[in-house]
């Protein structure tokens, strides 16, 4: 596959993107205050206020946020189409959405059912703003690859795991039992882990990947066939799920396809991360690696769990290792690369300019680093906290620990940004 | 005789600045004939921008050679 133009006349003011990733960080710090606020181990019991709450601020808070910030750039950029109004657009979805994943985990870990009646329908709106505006953008869009139809499923699967989460949320806020409830939570998480974040991750990994790590390109028979096969598993799984009478094969083959499609995700990515042109060590290349072996570990061990006598908190595992060591390792790598490139990229805008520092200059490397092996260290902690309760608080103290480097990292570019442009602007109008 | 660059394998940014930088301090009516390893697209509208014109010519490698001069 050749990587598509970059159609840079179209971008959104640098503003939208950073907005987003700027708060992204803060919910970091309060995944980690949460969990430190219960009492027992949180990762005991996937449904402790604690935990659930604690997930909401990474998954909404964290990851939401930077992925719909980064579609905002992503759309006009790479498919070559902005979204409708992208202005008004940009900010409906990021006020009601930082309200929203705010008042979500604190209804859960508070026990307040009117923080989630408050929480639902402001998500409700951040989402399908974000759908509405997303759907109408790609299927407009001129360009027509992979890329494209990754996003278009992602968004597709975010759509179903939207409806299924407000099911869920007025549940909780009503005290109402739901017909299924277990059921739909998990079709929730399939949905949204499985779909809305992994295929955004393959399709953008399709460009990120080759062009910033200068790898080969990704095989033309899987960029062409890998989203919608995992779109397909995925519909398989949430049918197998709601199968009735209850079919252990048809859950076994679709979960086992899942993470076959996952696992050669992971694997065709290391295997071009190996063959990269320019073999210098690199934190946001680490991050990419990290990421993909926890994919491909998370996607051996759902397959071996049916063969293996029951382990203990094993499902956590695995949900551990794709949120923490996958998703998360992913988002910090692209964060890390994609950040700095804008910042240097709207400062050049097309010209020479003495005073634009060298990309490198923007986020020093040295805490790019740090974050990497502070990250790699929560990872640890959060692989034995289900069994070992003092590790939850490592994981706690790591998490927190990361939103302030991150945050840190991230306002240190956004003040290299205007310092230089206003630098900038008083070298080229020097009277004033 | 045109002014040869390469910047193969040199990530992003760098074979930007350093195309721009090459024809910033070179002579007006020099050509530049660059080698890189994928088509740089963002380079294109920036060359239009500054009256450049330019030749991208694939080659059997999968890298791409573009001549670049001023507008006449």
């Amino acid at each position: 596959m050749k990587t598509v133009s970059l159609n840079t006349e179209q971008a959104p003011p640098i503003s939208v993107p950073l907005r987003f990733f700027a708060v992204a960080p803060l919910f970091l710090l309060l995944s980690g205050l949460v969990l430190l606020s219960g009492t027992d181990n949180p990762f005991s019991d996937p449904r402790t206020p604690a935990l659930l709450a604690a997930t909401h601020c990474i998954t909404l808070g964290f990851m939401a946020i930077i992925m719909v910030g980064a579609m905002q750039q992503i759309l006009p950029v790479v498919i070559g189409s902005p979204m409708p109004a992208s202005g008004l657009t940009a900010w409906i979805s990021f006020l009601s959405l930082i309200s929203g994943a705010l008042l979500l985990p604190a209804g859960f870990v508070l026990g307040q059912p009117s923080l989630l009646k408050l929480a639902w329908p402001l998500l409700l709106l951040a989402f399908l703003t974000f759908i509405g505006a997303s759907l109408t953008s790609l299927l407009r869009a001129p360009a027509r690859n992979p890329t494209r139809s990754a996003l278009l499923l992602s968004i597709l699967a975010l759509a179903g795991a939207v409806v299924l989460g407000v099911l869920l949320a007025r549940g909780y806020a009503s005290g109402t039992a739901l017909f299924d409830a277990r059921k739909l939570a998990t079709a929730h998480i399939l949905l949204m882990l499985g779909g809305w974040v992994m295929l955004l991750i393959v399709g953008v990994s399709y460009q990120v990947v080759p062009m910033f790590q200068l790898t080969p390109d990704y095989p033309k028979w899987l960029t062409a066939t890998l989203a919608p096969a995992i779109f397909g598993a995925l519909l398989l799984n949430v049918l197998a799920l709601f199968y009735q009478p209850e079919s252990s094969w048809l859950s076994v083959v679709a979960a086992d396809l899942f993470c076959v499609l996952a696992g050669s995700f992971a694997m065709t990515t290391l295997d071009l991360q190996s063959k990269r042109r320019r073999r210098v060590a690199d934190a946001t290349l680490g991050f990419f690696r990290l990421g993909m072996t926890a994919l491909f570990s998370a996607a051996l061990l759902a397959i071996a769990m049916p063969m293996l006598p029951a382990i203990e908190h094993y499902e956590m595992l695995v949900a551990v290792i794709f949120l923490l060591g996958f998703a998360m390792s992913v988002m910090h790598g692209m964060l890390y690369k994609i950040v700095p490139f804008l910042i240097w990229f709207h400062l050049f805008r097309g010209s020479v300019k003495t005073g634009v520092p060298n990309m490198k200059e923007i986020i020093p490397e040295p805490w790019m680093w740090r974050h990497l092996w502070l990250h790699r260290c929560t990872l640890l902690a959060a692989l034995l906290a289900p069994w070992w309760g003092a590790a939850a608080w490592l994981v706690a103290l790591g998490l927190l620990l990361q939103g302030v480097l991150l945050g840190y990292a991230l306002l240190t570019a956004i003040s290299v940004y205007r310092r230089t442009l206003v630098r900038l602007e008083r070298n080229s109008n020097p009277d004033t | 005789m045109p002014h040869e660059l390469d910047v193969r394998g040199l990530p992003p940014p760098e074979p930007f600045e350093s195309i721009m930088r090459s024809l910033s301090s070179l002579p007006a009516a020099t050509v530049l004939q660059v080698h890189i390893h994928r088509e740089p697209f963002p380079l294109y509208e920036v060359l239009r921008d500054n009256g450049y014109a330019w030749q991208t010519t694939p080659l059997e490698d999968g890298s791409y050679s573009i001549r670049i001069s001023l507008r006449t």
